[in-house]
């Protein structure tokens, strides 16, 4: 809303410079945008709030001004001089469809001549960034931005039939508007119809038709209450806001409806001449009544945190136009003005005060007292999984949870039920939400590539977005799983080497199990699983290569390993931290041993058998693999060598060169069993 | 009667070690030093053994003063030889030496993102006040995105255009991307009784075209506080030791009146940054109408929430003038920070 100084100052004199008002009226609640010369005049620019429609105008401004300067308001009362022939007599006017338009006024005006604006009009529109047309359009729009309430001008000679119909928009209805351009509308919408078709869009634009022009000489002048709805509908369905419709989606004063159309009559009279009809033709009734209000003065005190004067709160309440209902001190009833529908309660009435007396009254230093508060598992989670990426030398990204058709034509880890979408789109062509962040991953590492960023080693931290498909019960249709996602340079084993120091410092126990993924190279894959107590092991993550065809994709060049893990199946219990296993005082003893075995035996098998040989629970400290070779010659065909490193060390003394030979027997003899291995040399 | 004075001894023993340490440091090379510690601390006949033969002859009573001097001297002779012992091995190590200025070792540290630094810092901040850090869905239905927060069917933030909203089936209900994370006060507020202190954090949507300053995705941190007898002067106070800690020094706050649906009286809250007010965010006490949609007594209890746009915060502090730079995920962004 742009205000022009000159024209305020028509009802309030406030006798401060400019940077004190645009000052004053900032800090109550009209915030500053700019303010610029325009002439003689200056413009001043402010931002209002969708629930202060009364400042759509000079005059809701202007009554700002006067409560918090303390000067008088002084506000013009519109007496056109009407002739006998009622208005009636030249127009009817029905109302259709009431919830569409519950008011419906017009007024006639004959005789006019249609010309230039005088000077002190034109300019002010100026001022507010408003080009003057002629004298009549002129003022409907100068009435608007004085009161808040949108008018509108036809030429009479041009309604067709005498009739003014207001109804909603017929499906596919189609209607040229002020601007010449063709709308097709819908029954969302609403029109002012003459007796063969629309000559106003409700509420935000006129007609071309029937638009006032240089012959015009009866005007019929329009002030109605539109349904906020219906004009939003057809200002956004057809890209078409104007200043009308602007005000009537926020709902000007109801009271204006009147005001407006005199104000409007009178000055119409007054720069082009003519005859103003008796009284106005009206149709349907006034929505929206005063509320009445209690307000405990104690109250003020309670919600502000100090405490304002009852005396200055009954003239704060009272020179925003307030009315207080009787006599009274500690407890008053007060109806709020019919330009102030946004108050309506106790609270209302307690922020009024407030923002006049002004926010800085409040002190900014009462202490607040302590309160203990913990780190929740998830976000000890969050911030464990997180410290070990960085620590491993990965950067944290962030990526948009909304991809495009393509990225989710990849198979999700997480769900066989297809992407849920959204509109608008986030981005062009981004309107999936994610069921996995790793193809968003890929393409950050990518772009880094392209770019020849030092490295592209990415983890993101985010949500993904499961269809529950039919088992909501009740609940929310989709699952959020938390995910840690990882893109690394180097082969599975880097990957799988991260996933598995984010599981370990997590407490998770679980298994890598060879299986495909969509973005991964065939056989170079796995899921993990998570064992859990009394429970069925759940899949908790994926790990593998990136495929070639994924790579060149993305631009990527192999070998690439990423592995996805849900975060909130491997949250960390509880609140207590670890307890300490004391570092046994004893020395350790290595053993290594050369296992042959069936080339296609998985470690994960060997590992098991060893850990189960009898006496290793105690007395087994790590398992390390050495080496893999593999060669016909000497091995046989289809067998590999494994060189197992083993540490050995007791919590209760120093182990004898019994009791680890013992134990070697044991494990060989473990493995011999399970895996059919076989000690070599 | 002893055969030599405690004086002579002393003055003996104090002349041996000026002239053993003298001859120490000046040795040039190993020849020199042996030379020097055969003459001074010689095993059989050096000076210092013979210095010690003396002892023998002190008066007993002088013995155990004599026995310290001999014993200061031989410490300070035995540290002369040792320091000139390391300086000639320092010299032959010379040839050995190294480029101390080379490169270390190269080691690659990660980086996390600036907006969850961001995060963290005002999580932070806020926890030492009591308040607890929450979360929640994301995808949201229109009770705890509109309806609980007192944003009416008619409210002009329901359009579909300023919302993303998902492809339902017909006569289901609506769901969308929150776009505010005040949906997952409400989901507390609901499960929990008061009294409350939350932060909640996360990403919220809105469709608004990626420009300079604007995201279609971005993160906001809002803090809530139920309490009987919360007060604005309380919410001041909490923003001003937010403002405080975050930016460092004595940071005042200042409110200017503004219009949120979910808060009554609402504000806009500035903080001091750089000598002028920058705008930080919304605040406001909690609507009754919000308390009492969650099953509160407003009767009985009050409350204050504030929201941050992490988005705008972080890059003022980072002086990062393009907020799609977050969203870039460039390695040589992402490892300044």
């Amino acid at each position: 809303m742009i205000i022009s100084t000159t024209w305020l100052a028509e009802y309030v004199r406030w006798e401060a410079p400019v940077e004190e008002l645009v000052r004053r009226l900032l800090m109550s609640g009209l915030n500053h945008e700019a303010t610029w010369p325009v002439g003689a005049d200056t413009a001043i620019d402010i931002e209002v709030t969708s629930n202060r429609p009364d400042c759509l105008g000079h005059v809701g401004v202007a009554r700002e001004v006067a409560v918090l300067f303390d000067r008088p308001l002084h506000i013009p009362a519109p007496r056109p001089l009407e002739a006998n022939v009622p208005a009636a007599a030249a127009i009817a006017v029905e109302i259709v469809d009431p919830d569409v338009c519950p008011r419906y006024t017009a007024r006639v005006i004959r005789g006019v001549r249609v010309g230039p604006s005088p000077a002190w009009l034109a300019e002010r529109l100026r001022t507010i960034g408003i080009e003057p047309v002629n004298n009549v359009v002129d003022v409907t729009n100068y009435v608007m931005m004085e009161c808040g309430q949108p008018l509108h001008a036809f030429d009479l000679a041009k309604v067709r039939g005498g009739r003014i119909i207001v109804r909603r928009a017929r499906e596919g209805e189609t209607f040229r508007a002020i601007n010449h351009k063709d709308y097709s509308l819908t029954s969302g919408m609403a029109v002012i119809a003459d007796a063969e078709g629309p000559v106003a869009l409700a509420g935000v634009m006129g007609g071309a038709e029937s638009e006032i022009a240089a012959d015009t000489v009866e005007v019929l002048l329009e002030s109605a209450q539109f349904a906020p709805l219906v004009v939003r509908a057809a200002a956004r369905g057809l890209v078409l806001m104007s200043a009308s419709s602007y005000r009537f989606e926020r709902g000007p004063d109801p009271a204006a409806v009147e005001w407006a159309s005199r104000r409007a009559a009178a000055l119409i009279q007054e720069l082009a001449g003519g005859e103003v009809l008796a009284g106005g033709v009206e149709a349907g009734a006034i929505a929206g009544g005063r509320a009445t209000i209690d307000l405990r003065a104690a109250r003020v005190e309670e919600v502000l945190g100090v405490p304002v004067a009852v005396g200055r709160q009954a003239e704060i309440l009272t020179g925003l136009g307030f009315v207080k209902e009787a006599a009274c001190s500690e407890r008053c009833r007060w109806q709020a003005p019919s330009w102030r529908r946004d108050v309506t309660r106790e609270i209302d009435l307690v922020e009024e005060i407030a923002r006049i007396e002004g926010y800085d009254s409040i002190p900014e230093d009462r202490p607040i007292h302590a309160k203990p508060v913990e780190q929740s598992a998830r976000e000890r989670t969050i911030r464990v999984a997180g410290e070990v990426l960085v620590a491993a030398g990965l950067c944290e990204a962030m990526t948009r949870s909304v991809v495009s058709e393509a990225f989710e034509a990849t198979a999700s880890p997480w769900t066989t039920l297809p992407p849920r979408r959204v509109a608008p789109a986030l981005v062009r062509g981004a309107d999936r939400l994610r069921r996995s962040l790793l193809p968003s991953l890929l393409e950050a590492s990518g772009h880094n590539r392209a770019v020849g960023a030092p490295h592209g080693d990415l983890f993101e931290v985010a949500r993904a977005y499961l269809d529950r498909g039919g088992n909501a019960a009740g609940g929310s249709p989709l699952e959020e799983p938390l995910l840690v996602s990882l893109v690394v340079g180097g082969p599975y084993a880097k990957a799988k080497g991260l996933a598995e120091g984010v599981i370990g410092r997590l407490g998770g126990v679980v298994e890598f199990r060879r299986r495909a993924f969509d973005l991964f190279t065939p056989g170079r894959a796995a899921e993990i699983v998570l064992e859990r107590a009394g429970a069925e092991p759940v899949r908790v993550g994926v790990v593998g290569e990136v495929s070639d065809r994924v790579l060149s994709r993305f631009g990527l060049e192999g070998p690439v390993s990423a592995a996805e893990l849900r975060l909130d199946l491997l949250e960390i219990s509880g609140s207590q931290p670890r307890k300490l296993v004391p570092p046994s005082e004893f020395p350790a003893v290595q053993r290594d041993l050369n296992f042959v075995v069936d080339q296609g035996l998985l470690w994960a098998d060997v590992e098991r058998a060893i850990r189960s040989a009898p006496g290793a629970d105690t007395l087994l400290e790590e398992i390390t693999l050495e080496q893999v070779w593999e060669d016909a010659q000497r091995l046989g065909a289809g067998k590999k060598s494994l060189v197992v490193g083993l540490r050995f060390r007791s919590q209760t003394g120093t182990i004898s060169s019994d009791e680890s030979k013992r134990l070697v027997e044991a494990i060989v003899a473990s493995c011999g069993h399970s895996c059919k291995a076989i000690l070599r040399g | 009667m002893g055969t030599v004075s405690l004086e002579s001894f002393r003055a003996d023993v104090e002349r041996l070690r000026a002239e053993a340490v003298a001859a120490l440091v000046v040795a040039g090379d190993d020849a020199e030093l042996e030379q020097a510690r055969i003459e001074f601390a010689g095993a059989k006949s050096g000076r210092l053994k013979g210095i010690q033969k003396l002892l023998g002859g002190l008066d007993g009573a002088d013995r155990p003063e004599a026995g310290r001097l001999f014993n200061e001297a031989k410490g300070a002779i035995t540290a002369a030889l040792d320091a000139a012992q390391a300086r000639l091995a320092g010299a032959s190590a010379e040839a050995a030496a190294i480029d101390v200025t080379l490169p270390g070792l190269p080691f690659r540290h990660g980086h996390v993102h600036p907006i969850t630094q961001t995060i963290r810092r005002v999580q932070e901040i806020m926890a030492r006040l009591g308040f607890e850090s929450v979360d929640g869905p994301e995808v949201e239905d229109q009770w705890h995105n509109f309806e609980a927060l007192a944003i009416g069917a008619e409210h002009p933030a329901r359009d579909p255009l300023d919302n993303f909203y998902l492809a339902v089936a017909q006569g289901t209900d609506p769901l969308l991307l929150r776009s505010q994370t005040s949906t997952v006060q409400i989901r507390v507020m609901e499960q929990r009784k008061p009294p409350l202190r939350i932060v909640s954090l996360g990403r919220v949507y809105r469709p608004d075209t990626a420009d300079a300053t604007h995201y279609p995705m971005f993160h906001q941190v809002e803090g809530l506080l139920v309490e009987p007898g919360a007060t604005m002067a309380d919410l001041k106070g909490v923003l001003r030791f937010l403002a405080s800690s975050f930016l460092g020094g004595d940071v005042h706050v200042r409110f200017r009146p503004s219009f949120f649906p979910f808060t009554e009286p609402s504000v806009e809250f500035d903080m001091e940054w750089g000598g002028r007010w920058v705008e930080m965010g919304g605040a406001g006490m909690v609507d009754p109408a919000v308390l009492a949609a969650v099953g509160y007594d407003p009767a009985e209890v009050s409350g204050f929430a504030f929201g941050l746009g992490v988005e705008r915060i972080a890059a003022r502090r980072y002086g990062v003038a393009d907020i799609r730079d977050f969203y870039r995920n460039d390695v040589r962004f992402l490892q300044q920070f």
